[in-house]
């Protein structure tokens, strides 16, 4: 790989803008090339995504994206800090999402130090992660009809998202940085109210969503807008990375879900939702009929979640339940151990993945034995998707960069970690 | 579920777009007349639930005393170094008491570990979410703003004995 200097860099950037082949001729257009920085402050770049476009007119010849700004080290932070610790921080990194989050990171530690989680936890995992997907998908359908001009849309289905968020104050204590797994189960067993609140939710949720949809699966500007725009080929998604909702509207059926079964999907029925076309619509429609196939998920899982425990028994790995903190000597020991030293995980590395809204997000963990990872690795699933869009945007109009984002649905607390 | 359609699968209806228009006003004039479902909210106060994760606070006995043996077991675990813990010793039954305890709220993340590891259930989330400061200094609290009384946060404790 080649290195450059912290002088180099906006020169590098620049090149890299001119040197890429322009062959691209529009009819019409002016004579005139013209650089335009679009972001890192634009409304419609999903947080702090800065793009460099070179334009002929107002055609996009090249797009050089730049990430970077939310940069905050997790994965060398995750090297300071206990696995325990490290919860709270996976909230941050897809925050329209954080309960799958969660999830995903417990899973990798569990999977490295061999522990597993008793059947309802993992149930009550399912539950949750399913919700998270909703609540992402229903952002990400939104902010796109948000930034093609129906604005009623994004207005409704943050009001659905809302109901999530209520569902998660009742269940974990938290509305956005939720924070409730934990390493062999979940913090806390899920509620009675928090059950009946959520069979209310699926239940109403459809209805709710055929009236978002009915506001634009027929609108002409609406389709006009996306249909055709960004195509990406099945090929090339595949060659790029692309995962989850995006891969699957280039018409590749691939969802970790099916494909490496984890928690109890295998034992779920579900259909994954596949649309042959790639472009912009394709992934709009792929994400609609993926909540519904949520609900689906959710309402076979209520009725199968058994009673029990939340927590494994493994006391020298998990934190002991706090009822017995209070009256035993053995647990209080235990919860002094794994709070000042970590679970200590035997020696050996681990990548472990799961289905998140945006895609593969995977924890590639090294452990030495000690308290804290050697080594912590994030696929994050925006990161790689974004790869994809100096050559989504190739030949399309600037106004058609932001519905080709939107379709992408990148969130920069992951892409930047 | 409904039908997805193309640009071309539009019919001519659709197309001309007068129709989508009177479609969209109507839904969005029926619900205008739907109970609203914003809260009105420093007038209407957000009641949390027991489980609600709201600022960290010391529980206080009847007696006056904290609960608090300054183990410190909450500090070590904060995940975002908010928590500062100093010991002393009392000639209460517990022995040691903490001398000063001191929360930087604008460090506090309101995950709620403090509660999970403690030992002897004398720092937990209360409902409070209320929380400005107009400077830094403000934003540190020390015991005097954090005991609060064993009756206020009892709801909180059933939560945790039932569920944790």
């Amino acid at each position: 790989m080649e290195r450059v200097t912290k002088e180099e860099v906006p020169s590098k950037i620049l090149q890299a803008l001119l040197s890429t082949d322009s062959d691209i001729s529009v009819d019409g257009a002016l004579e005139n090339e013209m650089i335009l920085n679009m972001g890192p402050q634009h409304p419609a770049t999903h947080g702090v995504l800065r793009l460099l476009l070179r334009l002929d007119g107002e055609t996009v010849i090249a797009c050089v994206p730049e990430l970077g700004y939310l940069h905050r080290g997790y994965e060398k932070m995750a090297e300071n800090m206990t696995y325990y610790e490290f919860i709270p921080h996976t909230d941050r990194l897809d925050y329209l999402s954080p309960m799958a989050n969660n999830v995903a990171w417990a899973m990798a530690v569990e999977k490295l130090a061999g522990i597993e989680s008793p059947a309802r936890a993992q149930y009550i995992r399912m539950m949750i992660t399913e919700l998270a997907r909703i609540a992402s998908h229903l952002v990400a359908i939104g902010a796109l009809a948000m930034d093609v001009g129906a604005l009623t849309v994004f207005l409704w289905t943050l009001r659905e998202r809302e109901k999530i968020l209520d569902i998660w104050d009742i269940l974990c204590g938290a509305r956005f940085t939720n924070s409730y797994t934990r390493i062999g189960g979940v913090a806390n067993d899920a509620q009675p109210e928090a059950l009946a609140k959520v069979k209310w939710f699926i239940d109403q949720y459809e209805p709710n969503l055929d009236e978002c949809e009915k506001l634009i699966n027929t609108n002409r500007i609406f389709i006009e807008r996306l249909d055709g725009v960004g195509v990406i080929s099945a090929q090339d998604a595949i060659e790029i990375g692309f995962t989850g909702p995006n891969l699957r509207g280039s018409g590749v059926e691939f969802d970790l879900r099916r494909a490496t079964p984890y928690l109890f999907y295998n034992e779920i029925d579900f259909n994954i939702p596949v649309y042959k076309e790639g472009d912009c619509l394709a992934r709009y429609f792929v994400r609609a009929d993926e909540t519904r196939e949520s609900i689906k998920i959710i309402r076979q899982v209520l009725d199968k979640m058994p009673q029990g425990e939340v927590l494994a028994n493994s006391p020298k790995k998990v934190l002991p339940k706090k009822t017995e903190i209070y009256s035993k000597m053995e647990e209080l020991i235990h919860d002094f151990m794994i709070v000042n030293f970590g679970i200590n995980p035997p020696v050996g590395e681990v990548y472990s993945a799961v289905e998140n809204p945006k895609g593969e997000l995977g924890f590639y963990l090294v452990s030495n034995g000690e308290g804290r990872p050697w080594k912590c690795k994030i696929r994050s699933p925006s990161m790689v998707n974004l790869q994809a869009l100096p050559m989504l945007v190739k030949g399309h109009m600037v106004s058609d960069v932001v519905a080709i984002i939107g379709s992408i649905d990148p969130v920069m607390g992951e892409a930047d970690k | 579920m409904s039908v997805k359609r193309r640009e071309k699968d539009l019919t001519l209806l659709e197309k001309i777009y007068i129709p989508e228009i009177v479609k969209g006003l109507s839904l969005t004039l029926k619900s205008m007349f739907k109970p609203k479902f914003t809260l009105k909210y420093p007038e209407e106060k957000f009641i949390p639930p027991a489980s609600y994760r709201g600022r960290p606070v010391l529980v206080q006995e009847k007696d006056g005393h904290e609960r608090c043996v300054a183990c410190g077991l909450c500090s070590r675990v904060c995940p975002s170094l908010a928590i500062e813990v100093q010991a002393a010793e009392t000639e209460l039954e517990k022995e040691r008491y903490p001398e000063k305890f001191e929360i930087n709220m604008i460090r506090c993340i309101f995950c709620g570990f403090c509660e999970e590891v403690c030992p002897e259930e004398a720092i937990v989330m209360s409902k409070d979410y209320e929380m400005a400061f107009t400077n830094r200094e403000e934003a540190i609290y020390g015991k005097d703003k954090l005991l609060v009384p064993v009756e206020q946060l009892q709801d909180r404790i059933d939560f945790l004995r039932k569920y944790k």
